[in-house]
C-alpha cells in the first residue's frame, strides 16, 4: 500500500501541497458519501426494526398491562417477566414443539429439495415449466397454503384422505389435524411443502457451480454414479448446504402464520409452537411484559443461527 | 380543511414509529373541523361480510342526516383482529371514537381504562330497563356502564326435520334424549350431532351451556365440568359426535348441517340466512336441559373510547341508534336479534319461528362475565374439552386440573 510520506522525507513543508488526493482522504470522503446515501435506509431500519426491537426489550423488563397502555405507569420489574415466562410449563412445551417442528421441517425440506435439485440439474423436457410450477408453492402466502392443507387433510372431504382411501383400506384415512398425536406431523408436512422449492432452488444453483469436468474425469476413472455423488457432489455442496440449512432454521423456527391458520395451536396444545405461544401470551391474555420476554427468548435461536451464518460468510469471503 | 383520511393514513403508515417520536397525541388532537362545526367520528367494527354492508351504509347515512354535526368514518377488521387492533391502537395512539365489540371482549377491555364511562349519560337517558338482563348486565362493570348492547344472540339446537321424521324421533329436550336421539340419527357418514369444540372462544361459547346445564359454573369446574365433559365424551365414544369437532368453527358445523352430514347442530341465529338459501327443512328448539336450562349469550356492544375528544357526540350517535324506528330495520337487515325486550313483538323475529325461538331464549342466556382473567380460564376450558374429546385425558382428571387453572386465572390478577 502506498503511503503519503514522500513529502515529509524530502522536506517540502512550506510549498503548496498537491491536492489532497491521498487514498485515505478519498476513502473518508467516500465513506461520508456512503453514510449519506445509506442514511434513508438507516432511518427506515431504525424506525421499523430497531425501534420495535428496543421497545420490546423495554416492555420485557416492565410490568405492562392493558390498563397501563394509555398513559399509565409501567413499573420497572427487572427480570421478573423472564422468570414468569420460563416458569410457565407451556413455554417449555412450546420450545420442545418448535425444536421438533424445525428439525422435522429441515430434514425433509432439505432431502426432498436436494433430490429435486439433482433431478432438475439435468436437462429433460418441460424442466423449466415444472420448476416454475414447483416455485408456486414458495410464492403462495403462508395463510393460503395453510388453508389449502387444512382442507386437504380433512378426514371427510379432504383430497389427501380420499387418495389414501383409494389406494388402501379405509383405516388409512385419518384426520391428521384434529388428532393431537398427528397434528404436528400434519403441520410439518405443509411446511415441508412450502419449503422444498426454496431448498431446491438454492441447491440447484449450488449444483450448477460444480465443474462438470470433475464428473467427467471421475467417470473416466471408473467412478459410478453413486461414487461420483458421494465423493464429488456432496463435498462440493457442503458450503451451500450449510447456508441453506441455516437460512431454513432462521425461517422455520419463527413460523407462525402457517401453524396458526392450520390448527390455531391445537388440538389441546399439540401444535402450540413458540411463536403461537408468544402470540397467545400477547394478544389473547394481554400479558405484554411476559410476552415480550418470551418473544426475545424466541429470537435467540434464529439470532445465534444468524451470527453463525454471517461469520461463515465472512470466513468464506476471506478464504476465497 | 383537515383531511381525516390522510391523517389516519399517515398514522397507520407511521405505526409504532409515530408513537416513538411522540407524534401520536399531536396528530390525533386535530380531529375536529371547528369551522363548520362538523365532527368526524371514527368507528371500528368487525362486520366484514358483504351481506352486512347495506345495513351499515344505511345506518351511517341516517346518522349523518339526523344527528347534527356528525360525520362517520367507518373501518372494519376481521373478527379476530378487532380486539388486537384496539390494543395496538392504544400503543400507537390510533383509536376510534366508537366501536362495536364482541360482548366477551368486555372482560379484557373493561379494566383497561380504554372505554369511556357512560354511567351518567345512561342514567340521564333512562332506558336501561328496556333491555334484556343478560345483554345489559354484560355492559355493566364495577357499577359503571361501559357500553350499550348493539344486538344479541344465543345458542339453540337446530334439527333436520326430514331426518328426525324418518327416524321417528322428536327433537330432544333433555340430555338423555339428546344422547339417545343423536345416536339414532347417526349412520354412515352422518353424525347425529355437530357442534364446535375448537380451541378458541367459539368452542368455549358452545361448551359453557353444558357446564351450566349440569348445574355448575367456572368456579365449580372440578365437579360439574367433569359431568359436562363426560357427557360429550360419551357422545364421541358412541360415534354420535365427531371427534373432529375439535377443529370445527361454528361455520364448519353449519356447513355439515346444511350438507346433511349432521342431523342436529348447536348454533346461533346468524346461520339462518345461510340455511334459508338452501331447501333444507329444519326446525330450532331450545338447548336440551340437564339440571337447568341454559344457553350462552353472544352479541355485540357499542362502546365509546376514553381517548375520544368527542364523547358527547359519540353518545348522541349511540342514543340515536337505539331508537326503535332506527334499530328495528337495522337489526332486521343484519339478521340479528334485538337486545331490547320492548322490541320483541316487532321485526322479523316476531314472525319467523326460528328467530322467535332464539329470542325466547335470551332471558335465560348468560353472559360470559368473569373479569380480566377470563381469557386464561377460557383457554383452560377449551384445552380440557379438546383433551377429553380426542381421548388424551379422562373427564374427571382433566376437570380437576382445569379447575385449578381456572381458579388461578380468575383470582384478581
Amino acid at each position: 500500500m502506498r503511503r503519503p510520506r514522500s513529502g515529509l522525507r524530502s522536506g517540502h513543508r512550506s510549498g503548496p501541497r498537491p491536492r489532497p488526493r491521498s487514498p485515505v482522504s478519498l476513502d473518508a470522503r467516500r465513506r461520508r458519501a456512503g453514510y449519506l446515501f445509506s442514511l434513508p435506509g438507516l432511518v427506515f431500519l431504525a424506525l421499523v426494526l430497531a425501534y420495535p426491537l428496543l421497545y420490546n426489550v423495554w416492555t420485557s423488563v416492565h410490568d405492562v398491562r392493558l390498563s397501563e397502555l394509555l398513559g399509565g405507569s409501567s413499573p420497572f420489574v427487572g427480570l421478573d417477566n423472564y422468570r414468569t415466562a420460563v416458569d410457565d410449563p407451556d413455554f417449555w412445551h412450546a420450545v420442545r414443539l418448535s425444536l421438533v417442528f424445525t428439525a422435522g421441517s429441515l430434514l425433509f425440506q432439505f432431502t426432498i429439495g436436494f433430490a429435486l435439485a439433482l433431478l432438475f440439474a439435468r436437462p429433460f423436457p418441460f424442466n423449466g415449466l415444472l420448476r416454475s410450477l414447483l416455485l408456486v408453492a414458495w410464492l403462495l402466502p403462508p395463510v393460503v397454503s395453510g388453508t389449502l392443507f387444512r382442507w386437504m387433510l380433512d378426514q371427510d372431504s379432504g383430497a389427501y384422505n380420499a387418495l389414501l382411501r383409494a389406494v388402501g383400506p379405509d383405516t388409512l384415512a385419518h384426520d391428521w389435524l384434529t388428532d393431537p398425536g398427528t397434528a404436528l406431523a400434519g403441520v410439518i408436512l405443509a411446511n415441508v411443502w412450502v419449503g422444498v422449492p426454496f431448498n431446491m432452488l438454492l441447491l440447484l444453483v449450488g449444483l450448477h457451480t460444480i465443474d462438470p469436468e470433475l464428473h467427467e474425469a471421475a467417470a473416466l476413472d471408473g467412478a459410478n454414479a453413486w461414487q461420483r455423488f458421494r465423493w464429488i457432489t456432496v463435498p462440493l455442496m457442503r458450503p451451500v448446504s450449510v447456508t441453506v440449512l441455516l437460512l431454513g432454521l432462521v425461517y422455520t423456527f419463527k413460523v407462525f402464520d402457517l401453524v396458526f391458520v392450520m390448527t390455531g395451536g391445537g388440538p389441546v396444545d399439540a401444535t402450540s409452537v413458540l411463536s403461537v405461544h408468544v402470540y397467545e401470551v400477547f394478544f389473547k391474555f394481554f400479558r405484554f411484559g411476559e410476552g415480550a420476554a418470551a418473544g426475545l427468548l424466541l429470537l435467540l435461536v434464529p439470532l445465534v443461527a444468524g451470527v453463525v451464518y454471517v461469520r461463515r460468510l465472512r470466513g468464506e469471503g476471506e478464504t476465497a | 380543511m383537515s383531511h381525516p383520511v390522510d391523517r389516519r393514513g399517515l398514522l397507520r403508515a407511521a405505526g409504532a414509529g409515530a408513537a416513538a417520536l411522540g407524534l401520536g397525541s399531536a396528530l390525533t388532537s386535530c380531529g375536529s373541523d371547528k369551522e363548520s362545526g362538523t365532527v368526524t367520528l371514527t368507528w371500528w367494527d368487525y362486520f366484514t361480510l358483504d351481506n352486512f354492508q347495506p345495513a351499515f351504509t344505511r345506518l351511517i347515512k341516517d346518522i349523518e342526516a339526523e344527528v347534527p354535526g356528525v360525520r362517520i368514518e367507518r373501518r372494519t377488521f376481521p373478527f379476530a383482529d378487532l380486539e388486537r387492533q384496539i390494543t395496538l391502537g392504544a400503543v400507537s395512539g390510533d383509536l376510534p371514537d366508537i366501536a362495536i365489540v364482541d360482548n366477551v371482549s368486555m372482560n379484557s377491555l373493561a379494566g383497561s381504562g380504554l372505554l369511556a364511562d357512560l354511567t351518567e349519560r345512561v342514567e340521564a337517558w333512562g332506558q336501561a330497563d328496556q333491555y334484556y338482563k343478560g345483554p345489559w348486565d354484560g355492559c355493566q362493570v364495577d357499577g359503571k356502564s361501559l357500553g350499550i348492547p348493539n344486538n344479541s344472540n344465543c345458542l339453540a339446537l337446530y334439527y333436520n326435520t326430514r331426518m328426525l321424521d324418518s327416524a321417528g324421533v322428536e327433537p330432544p329436550t333433555t340430555w338423555d334424549q339428546l344422547a339417545d336421539t343423536a345416536q339414532r340419527l347417526t349412520s354412515g357418514e352422518r353424525f347425529g350431532l355437530a357442534m364446535s369444540a375448537i380451541r378458541t372462544e367459539e368452542g368455549v361459547f358452545q361448551f359453557l351451556p353444558f357446564l351450566w346445564q349440569a348445574g355448575g359454573d367456572l368456579d365449580t369446574f372440578a365437579t360439574y365440568g367433569a359431568t359436562a365433559l363426560a357427557f360429550l365424551d360419551d357422545l364421541v365414544a358412541k360415534g354420535s359426535l365427531s371427534e373432529q369437532c375439535v377443529g370445527w368453527t361454528q361455520q364448519d358445523v353449519n356447513t355439515r348441517f346444511v350438507n346433511g352430514r349432521a342431523a342436529l347442530q348447536i348454533n346461533g341465529p346468524w346461520q339462518l340466512p345461510t340455511i334459508k338459501k338452501t331447501d333444507l327443512e329444519y326446525g330450532v328448539v331450545a338447548l336440551p336441559r340437564d339440571k337447568e336450562a341454559a344457553t350462552c349469550l353472544g352479541g355485540e356492544n357499542w362502546v365509546v373510547m376514553a381517548s375520544s375528544d368527542h364523547q358527547d357526540k359519540a353518545w348522541q350517535v349511540l342514543e340515536y341508534t337505539q331508537r326503535p324506528s332506527v334499530l328495528v330495520p337495522y337489526l332486521v337487515a343484519l339478521g340479528n336479534l334485538p337486545a331490547r325486550e320492548d322490541l320483541a313483538d316487532t321485526g322479523t323475529w316476531s314472525s319467523d319461528p326460528a328467530l322467535r325461538l332464539f329470542l325466547s331464549q335470551l332471558p335465560l342466556a348468560r353472559p360470559r362475565q368473569y373479569g380480566p382473567g377470563y381469557a386464561d380460564a377460557s383457554q383452560a376450558v377449551a384445552e380440557a374439552e379438546q383433551s377429553v374429546l380426542t381421548g388424551t385425558a379422562s373427564p374427571t382428571a382433566v376437570a380437576r386440573t382445569t379447575a385449578t387453572k381456572i381458579d388461578k386465572a380468575l383470582e384478581d390478577r
